[in-house]
């Protein structure tokens, strides 16, 4: 494991990328976020729990770094596509929670005013074209939003997420091929959990990393930890600089864990209870965070409380923000099909 | 605060779940991760681990019984903690979100079926028609079962329909079916049995009804059908009898002496029929006879409806009343026809085919031609009805259109002052056809009134 | 309208509307598998990529699902693509793009962002291209809320069209029928639309209404001029979109003469005319029918390859002169 390789050195020497890279309020910011979703994830699960949501989720718990690394290269104005478990990389691009959660509890406030709920949430103010249902779904389309970047000269990137599951999807391969070919802004990423619904890696994929399928498409195929924030962010950084340079694509694959099942009606049968411990005991990417940050002395633990205090506060709001807000009237089930022309 | 154990939706479209099975008892300490308790769907049986780590107290979910997603199912006490009742209020608020967001997801769920269209309750009598051969048969109060069809096994087609028109004509004292396009329409109360014996003139219940009844007596050439096209402008509420004077429709083939004459033979028909207190309504001619049988007093006219009506004054078509009569092909008949209405568009197929059939009946046009030679000799009005008029006790309304070429409008002019005058523009000698739905709504206000 | 107006191939008619459209647009593109220097396979791009340059008339690889997710990432981010399908059957490939995505994005998103993209689709029978190559699957996307299906019958409709379709801020299908991309009509110069959503009539008529779509309309026609001479007085219906169907032209038609035939390639079961006959049997139209709709479709067949056999998959101009006189005769 790449976990604190930096421990026994002096500081200031040879630290970790991200220490090197930002400030120490970008990186607290960094954990404010990773709280977030986290804690997003599990008020989420527990509305739902209630009843309060309806339909299914897939929650990112335990993938806070990948989404948060992945994004912190990333500008407003770049652009994502992200997955059905995409709440993370909504937060991480600067979405609001309150409006998440509407979205969630069907509201007309929400990201999608009530229509798309947990599985399309998107937030196109701030690059997130949108979750997607369709495994692979966003992929191409990604790419297709590299292409106006690139046409237009925008000096924009575009980042796909996508699971493990989706490597064994043509339109994976379909995509890449394009974006390599044409050169274009785009960084696929994908968050390889183990698992794509109960079928591990091993059982679907018959090269040992994604990362490998990157030498198909001629591009940089890199493996990361992805419940290491530095790792996956320097990966992310290098493969921003290639896009804008004009250099072509990469491929990131970023070895995470979910911590709870595929969906809400999972019962997860595939994995060993041991499993899950290990990973929740030992390669926690939020805990990760918090020791490196205590031990470079970033933040101490009166920090860390009032960052997890201010989460608390900021998904109780959301909540009750969401509970309050109107939900959509009837009569407008037709509106957004098509676009309204005044 | 002890920590509450719910009853967890663990599926899409869960509202209740049920406990299959406790594996701690109350009391019993738990570890966080530890397991709860079972929840039975219908798919499968998942496991619940405790929330908290802690004594389990208060345990209210029952095995086996449907549980509120959601609801709290016991509590988790942590060391030093003092239990309280059951029934813990702190699992209120959330319940009632869970009521305030429901209905909400709910309607929008009910709202995606499409709604079947109530179906109009069609007469069902195993006649073949297509639906625009009903929807004609119903315009002219026709009986489907009595058209032969000409189509695909014996199929009623709109042709069928259009020849039956005239044939149709009840010359007995058949009950006319009952046909109401409106759904909003009352259901039409039980036909009471008319005896028809001692009718000397023809008549039909175009529609049945409550309230007081509406006589309706034709023009000159005309006959009961020719008040039909109104009735299809909207739902008749009120039951309406229309008769055929003599010499036209089904009714004996005679030339009356005079309107004494005509007048008796409506006064008999209505006493026949049991009629009583009733709105008379005539066009034409029918005008001329409705007024006089007003005057006369044997029958209860409770208001009096006169359209374009004769003997108002002098002048009369003459070349029309001639021509008409003498028609005998579409060719003939269509230019004197066109004489009759502001706006050719309203001469319907139907009503041309059924004044046609009437020009093939020799005898009909016969005893039409002498009649015509009585009461409109060499285009002259040979009786005049404003005497009668000012007399009349009862409400009068006079209803013309402007553009009449047969009896001019100008004639209506210098009535009473109590005679209501409705003067339609752009309208020839058949408002009631010409303007059909506010003829019908002034005969309707006068019947209720 | 001044503007002059010649003769031009269906083919030639698109290849106008794009020229038109790319001079016009700087954020058209056209992506299609060998459309630049091939000229596509059916020449309909032609020389495009000459005159307006490589990276704007794309040539993709084979990959039509990537080529349809790409197509719609760039119409969601500003630009205004045109990807042309090599043929319609090749849908089937890129069903997921089509369908999940660009129908359905801007409800997703509650209305957050438009999908601006043309997919153009070499449609139908008649080449001896066997099952396929040879469907007419405009029913299938109908049938999907989001799409907005078209499918032009003539030159100067299929130039309006196109041009309609690619200002339209929501995902336009076209269907253009192969056997038309030769046949000629008038065509305006310069840039003009004919809008999506509204049917035509060719011909007016006062027996039996033929509600057509594609080479239909020319096959009813042309049995039209037959049966005028027979004494029935044959109205003919273009429809030119499946959705959103022209409703009320139709049913105004049906209103008029009573009877209704439809006349439509793609398989009869579930086709565009089933629509057809039910949204009539619905609406106020139902009372002035005076016999049973009929409908003309293609069989219940995949698109045989021998030329007869293809030739009785898809209704015929016999096959329409005999329905129109079964039904005017009221022996239907």
């Amino acid at each position: 494991m790449a976990q604190a390789k930096t421990k026994d050195l002096p500081a200031g020497v040879n630290l970790p990328f991200i220490y090197r890279e930002y400030s120490a309020d970008r990186l607290k910011q960094a954990l404010h976020k990773m709280y977030l979703i986290r804690q997003f994830e599990e008020g989420a699960e527990e509305s739902y729990m209630r009843g309060l949501i309806h339909g299914t989720m897939h929650l990112s718990i335990g993938q806070e770094a990948s989404a948060m690394g992945i994004c912190m290269p990333l500008t407003n104005d770049d652009q994502i596509t992200s997955t059905h478990r995409g709440h993370g990389h909504c937060i991480a691009k600067g979405a609001e929670v309150s409006r998440m959660f509407a979205e969630f509890f069907g509201k007309t406030t929400g990201y999608c005013r009530g229509r798309g709920g947990s599985m399309h949430i998107a937030d196109v103010t701030t690059g997130n074209l949108g979750a997607n249902g369709i495994v692979g779904g966003g992929i191409p389309i990604a790419v297709g939003a590299a292409l106006t970047a690139k046409r237009l000269k925008s000096d924009r990137v575009v980042v796909s997420f996508f699971g493990d599951g989706a490597n064994n999807e043509g339109a994976f391969h379909e995509a890449l091929n394009m974006a390599s070919l044409w050169k274009l802004p785009v960084i696929f990423v994908c968050e390889n959990n183990g698992y794509g619904m109960s079928t591990s890696m091993a059982r679907s994929t018959a090269v040992p990393n994604v990362a490998d399928r990157a030498a198909a498409y001629s591009m940089p195929g890199v493996i990361v930890d992805g419940n290491v924030l530095s790792e996956v962010a320097e990966a992310s950084h290098e493969a921003v600089r290639r896009a804008r340079a004009g250099e072509g694509p990469t491929l990131i694959e970023s070895k995470t864990y979910r911590y709870r099942g595929h969906s809400k009606s999972d019962r997860n049968r595939y994995r060993t209870k041991e499993e899950i411990e290990d990973w929740m005991t030992n390669r926690d990417p939020i805990v990760r965070f918090e020791s490196e940050l205590m031990e470079f002395g970033i933040i101490d633990m009166t920090g860390i409380r009032t960052i997890r205090e201010a989460v608390r506060k900021e998904i109780a709001d959301g909540i009750e923000f969401a509970k309050a807000s109107p939900s959509p009237e009837i009569r407008n089930l037709e509106r957004y099909v098509y676009t309204e022309t005044a | 605060m002890p920590v509450e154990v719910i009853l967890p939706k663990v599926d899409m479209d869960m509202a209740t779940g049920r406990i299959s099975r406790w594996f701690v008892g109350e009391g019993a300490v738990v570890k966080k991760g530890d397991l709860l308790f079972e929840i039975e769907t219908d798919k499968a049986a998942m496991e619940i681990d405790a929330p908290a780590t802690g004594t389990i107290r208060n345990i209210s979910g029952k095995e086996g019984i449907d549980i509120p997603v959601g609801e709290a199912v016991a509590w988790i006490y942590s060391e030093g903690e003092v239990s309280k009742p059951a029934n813990e209020p702190a699992a209120k608020p959330a319940k009632a979100a869970a009521i305030a967001v429901e209905p909400a997801a709910a309607e929008t769920v009910t709202a995606k079926p499409v709604a079947a269209a109530p179906s109009i309750n069609a007469p069902s009598n195993g006649t073949r028609a297509t639906p625009l051969a009903r929807r004609l048969a119903a315009e002219a109060g026709l009986a489907l079962d009595a058209i032969a069809g000409s189509g695909p096994r014996g199929r009623v087609m709109r042709k069928d329909v259009e020849a039956a028109i005239p044939a149709e004509a009840p010359a007995t004292a058949k009950p006319a079916p009952i046909v109401s396009r409106s759904p909003a329409s009352s259901q039409p109360r039980p036909a009471p049995q008319r005896a028809a014996g001692a009718a000397p003139l023809n008549f039909a219940w175009l529609r049945q009804g409550e309230g007081r009844p509406i006589v309706l007596i034709h023009g000159f050439g005309a006959d009961l059908n020719s008040w039909r096209p109104m009735l299809a402008a909207g739902p008749v509420d009120a039951p309406l009898l229309a008769l055929d004077l003599p010499g036209h429709g089904g009714s004996p083939r005679q030339t009356p002496i005079d309107l004494d004459a005509i007048a008796a033979d409506v006064e008999a028909t209505l006493a026949a029929l049991d009629v009583g207190p009733a709105l008379l309504v005539g066009h034409s001619f029918g005008g001329a006879v409705s007024a006089t049988v007003a005057a006369r007093g044997h029958a209860d006219v409770r208001a009096l409806a006169l359209i374009a009506p004769a003997g108002l004054g002098p002048e009369i078509n003459g070349a029309f009343l001639q021509g008409f009569v003498r028609a005998k092909s579409e060719a003939s008949l269509m230019p004197w026809l066109r004489q009759l209405v502001a706006d050719e568009q309203v001469l319907s197929k139907p009503f041309v085919n059924a004044t046609l059939a009437q020009a093939a009946d020799a005898e009909l046009r016969t005893a039409q031609g002498e009649i015509a030679d009585r009461f409109f000799a060499d285009g002259t009005q040979t009786f005049d009805i404003r005497g009668l008029i000012a007399a009349l006790r009862v409400p009068v309304r006079v209803i013309v259109g402007a553009n009449d070429r047969i009896i001019p409008a100008s004639q209506s002019l210098g009535l009473p002052g109590e005679v209501a005058l409705h003067v339609f523009p752009a309208t020839g000698h058949m408002p009631q056809v010409e303007r059909r739905e506010q003829v019908l709504k002034i005969l309707l206000e006068m019947a209720r009134a | 309208m001044d503007q002059a107006v010649r003769e031009l191939s269906y083919a030639q008619a698109i290849q106008e509307a794009m020229a038109i459209a790319l001079e016009t647009d700087e954020r058209v593109f056209l992506m299609g598998e060998d459309i630049g220097v091939y000229g596509g396979a059916f020449q309909v791009t032609g020389d495009l990529v000459e005159r307006f340059g490589a990276d704007r008339v794309i040539d993709t690889p084979i990959s039509e699902l990537g080529g349809a997710g790409v197509a719609v990432g760039a119409a969601v981010t500003g630009l205004r693509p045109i990807f042309e399908f090599q043929f319609s059957d090749f849908a089937t490939l890129a069903m997921e793009q089509i369908v999940n995505q660009a129908a359905k994005m801007r409800y997703m998103l509650g209305g957050a962002v438009s999908v601006p993209v043309v997919m153009r689709f070499p449609a139908g029978s008649g080449t001896g291209a066997a099952a396929q190559h040879s469907q007419s699957l405009e029913a299938w996307l109908g049938h999907v809320p989001g799409l907005k299906v078209i499918q032009p019958a003539t030159p100067h409709d299929v130039k309006g069209m196109l041009l309609a379709a690619v200002a339209d801020p929501d995902p336009v299908m076209i269907f253009e029928h192969k056997l038309l991309y030769k046949t000629k009509g008038p065509v305006p110069e310069g840039y003009y639309t004919v809008p999506i959503g509204k049917a035509e009539i060719r011909r007016e008529g006062r027996d039996l209404t033929i509600v057509a779509t594609s080479i239909m309309v020319h096959k009813a026609l042309e049995a039209a001029r037959t049966l005028e001479a027979e004494g029935i007085d044959v109205e003919v219906v273009d429809l030119r979109t499946v959705r959103p169907m022209d409703k009320e032209t139709v049913i105004e038609s049906v209103k008029k003469t009573s009877r209704l035939l439809c006349v439509y390639e793609g398989v009869k079961t579930l086709g565009v005319g089933a629509e057809v006959s039910a949204m009539i049997a619905e609406s106020e139209a139902f009372d002035f029918l005076d016999a049973p709709i009929v409908r003309l479709g293609g069989a219940e067949t995949p698109v045989p390859y021998n030329p007869e056999l293809e030739k009785a998959t898809v209704p015929q101009v016999p096959d329409i002169l005999a329905a129109a006189r079964s039904l005017a005769a009221g022996s239907r």
